[in-house]
């Protein structure tokens, strides 16, 4: 399993319980090893095998959730 | 059909089609009311409205019971639904709806919160222009790998770190370094992501991209210090964690009591610990992020926190508020005329002439200063002592500038050099003595006076007559006095600086600037031993420093700020606040900002306990219903994150 990490950015973040569902519902998905959400700044970290999870499949996960995102370089 | 299903896909799409489809139904249900009073056409459109807007909201608390946590939108959810249950509908309604637009709204102006780090996210491009075999081509600046070669465009941001492979240009590196003037780059110069090409079209060869970059390590610097939670943070979610099933058992425990449901709804609704909880983080965002639009590097909330509290400030000399590098202050020589007229030079005061370099006003030196700094220049050329350095680079505009024929070094005393028939000494008053070089009257008490206000004074004499002497210091900063009393103006009580130079130097910079306690002659583990002295004596301290020989004091204090620490790693790493520029005002600015969010933090808390306190006293004297309490609450949120958000432009 080839494991990259993601960076994502969600700027509808608005309190800090937020970040639950969106931490639950990508450390569940299949492909991702680990995912930390950020509420201060946004920032999501997601450790994932593009080849089971891409990133358009992140992005859908954190909509799910009830969030936007983007992908970013930093 | 399928266009509309695919935007509301679209997570906040969705929320605003449904807000405003609720705040519509609410509309619709109070004209109906108004016009036609028809009581069954009003509570079908509330309880229309409430299942639009509550749609999003029981989506949430489902997914949060799902994963295991509850959250606000299970409160909501279940005082709506007992809302709709015992026939309040319009309640249900507004409580759904102002929920969702308050969401909203507080995800607008957190989001504005951010942009501080948007702006420095958005200084990298996102694509990058790569040249293969295959020719050019656009790919995401973050994909560029190791080794490719990279094209950037005259006016173009630079999209990796790399090397200049060829071209040639000026960057605006402004972005990692702080310094305004752009830097000339050809072959082989480095060059990073974020900053900006001025003119010259160049090929550069990939070092690092996207998370590997310079300017992304910064961004994660001040990510990190954000995301940090400061103490009141830590201790607030801890509160929250058993303040929300606590509302929950206080609202059952009340419904028990007086068979009254709206009452317990009511006071889930209020029971919301939403402005609690964002109190602290706002605060922390906005201030982080508006110290660091300044170039200072606030660690996190726990040394906002702390700085806030700062009430002594203990300051390392040498490179903080001096310069740090030695400079020619005085030169001290005799008049042309005394000289011609064969009158022995250093008998009288009246003779000694001094000019002063402070402000750099070499300009118009006379050639009896100049010949003084000629030939102490032609003995230091061959030396290699720091205060040569200084000599030298004085003499920068005399191009012609012979070595000398032989060259001794005295350590500690002075040197002698020969060049041609010229036997030069430069040193200490007692190596000139020494060598039967007479120093008069006139010149010591011109020399007493220097050494009073710190200077290291070295003689130079020729031929075995005394030309003058020259005067040198490592010049206190144009900001340190009104950096010192800014520091006063902040509340600052005791104001301390620790050296390790000669008490003379030491109390000259402390006139100047206006401190009174002067620590001199100390070594570095002394520096520690006094900062722990005052916090014994009750205070909070803050060091500033900008050297290793300073890092066990930087650690021991209250706070540690390290000086000019762009691009140095270590001093970003020790210190809890790290200035990027060598700007001193910069120090009492981060203390002020610290104290301000700490200020707001406690207003924030104040603003979300007095309004939950005085909501629950309404619910409980029956004057504050659902509607009422959701709107009330929703404002409290608002009203935190729009006090927080004033540190954006303090």
């Amino acid at each position: 399993m080839t494991t990259t990490k993601t960076i994502l950015r969600s700027d509808e973040l608005s309190c800090p319980s937020c970040v639950n569902n969106i931490e639950s519902n990508l450390n569940q998905t299949e492909g991702i090893s680990k995912a930390k959400v950020h509420f201060n700044t946004g920032r999501i970290e997601v450790e994932h095998d593009p080849d089971i999870a891409s990133e358009e499949k992140l992005i859908e996960v954190v909509r799910r959730s009830g969030y936007e995102a983007h992908i970013s370089q930093f | 059909m399928k266009s509309l299903q695919k935007q509301l896909q679209n997570a906040t799409k969705r929320k605003k089609a449904l807000l405003v489809l609720s705040g519509l139904l609410i509309t619709a249900g109070w004209t109906v009311d108004i016009f036609w009073a028809s009581g069954w056409s009003f509570n079908v459109l509330m309880l229309l409205a409430t299942i639009t807007a509550g749609f999003e909201i029981a989506r949430r608390a489902w997914q949060g019971l799902w994963n295991g946590h509850t959250n606000i939108e299970l409160l909501v959810t279940i005082a709506a639904t007992g809302g709709l249950f015992i026939g309040v509908f319009w309640e249900a309604a507004a409580v759904t709806f102002l929920f969702l637009l308050g969401g909203w709204l507080e995800a607008r102006t957190m989001s504005k919160t951010r942009d501080t780090l948007k702006e420095l996210i958005n200084m990298a491009p996102e694509m990058a222009i790569i040249v293969g075999d295959e020719g050019r081509r656009e790919i995401p600046a973050r994909q560029v790998e190791d080794e490719m070669q990279v094209l950037v465009k005259p006016g173009s941001k630079i999209p990796v770190d790399g090397i200049v492979e060829s071209g040639v240009t000026t960057v605006d590196e402004s972005a990692i370094t702080g310094e305004p003037i752009p830097a000339e780059k050809e072959s082989g110069s480095e060059v990073y992501a974020g900053t900006i090409n001025k003119n010259g079209r160049i090929y550069i060869r990939a070092t690092k991209s996207g998370a590997d970059t310079t300017l992304a390590k910064i961004i994660r610097r001040v990510e990190e210090a954000q995301e940090e939670k400061a103490p009141t943070q830590r201790f607030i979610e801890r509160f929250a964690s058993w303040y929300t099933p606590g509302i929950v058992g206080l609202s059952i425990i009340s419904y028990l009591f007086t068979w009254n449901l709206e009452l317990g709804l009511t006071l889930l609704v209020i029971g919301c610990p939403g402005a609690l909880v964002i109190s602290t983080p706002i605060s922390i965002i906005s201030g982080i992020g508006n110290a660091a639009k300044k170039g200072i590097l606030i660690k996190g909330g726990e040394y906002l926190e702390n700085a806030g509290k700062v009430s002594a400030v203990a300051l390392d000399k040498t490179g903080t508020l001096t310069t740090g590098k030695p400079s020619v202050t005085e030169l001290i020589y005799f008049s042309q005329e005394t000289a011609l007229a064969g009158v022995s030079q250093e008998e009288s005061l009246a003779e000694v002439h001094t000019a002063s370099l402070v402000n750099g006003n070499n300009g118009s030196l006379p050639s009896e200063g100049e010949e003084l700094l000629y030939w102490t220049a032609i003995a230091e050329s061959a030396s290699e002592h720091p205060l040569a350095e200084a000599i030298i680079a004085e003499t920068n505009e005399m191009t012609d500038l012979p070595e000398p024929d032989q060259f001794e070094s005295h350590t500690g005393q002075g040197i002698e050099a020969v060049l041609g028939d010229n036997h030069i000494y430069v040193g200490k008053a007692d190596f000139l003595k020494e060598k039967g070089i007479s120093i008069g009257e006139g010149i010591n008490k011109e020399i007493q006076n220097l050494t009073n206000r710190g200077r290291t004074v070295v003689f130079t004499a020729r031929n075995n007559k005394l030309v003058g002497a020259i005067g040198i210091a490592d010049p206190m900063r144009t900001e340190t006095t009104e950096m010192i009393s800014k520091l006063r103006e902040n509340g600052i009580e005791r104001i301390a600086m620790l050296t390790g130079d000669a008490k003379s130097t030491a109390n000259a910079i402390a006139g100047e600037s206006g401190i009174t306690e002067v620590h001199a002659g100390i070594l570095p583990e002394d520096k520690n031993d006094i900062i722990l002295a005052m916090q014994e004596e009750g205070y909070q301290v803050a060091m500033v420093g900008d050297g290793i020989n300073d890092a066990p004091a930087l650690a021991t204090a209250d706070i540690g700020i390290a000086m000019g620490a762009a691009g140095t790693d270590v001093a970003i790493e020790t210190a809890d606040i790290a200035l990027m520029t060598d700007k001193l005002m910069n120090i009492p600015e981060a203390l002020r900002i610290s104290k301000l969010t700490l200020r707001n933090i406690h207003q924030n808390v104040v603003i979300a306990l007095v309004t939950v306190g005085a909501l629950l006293a309404g619910v409980f004297a029956g004057s504050v219903h659902m509607a009422a309490g959701m709107l009330i609450h929703e404002l409290s949120v608002m009203l935190v994150i729009f006090n927080g958000m004033r540190l954006r432009w303090k």
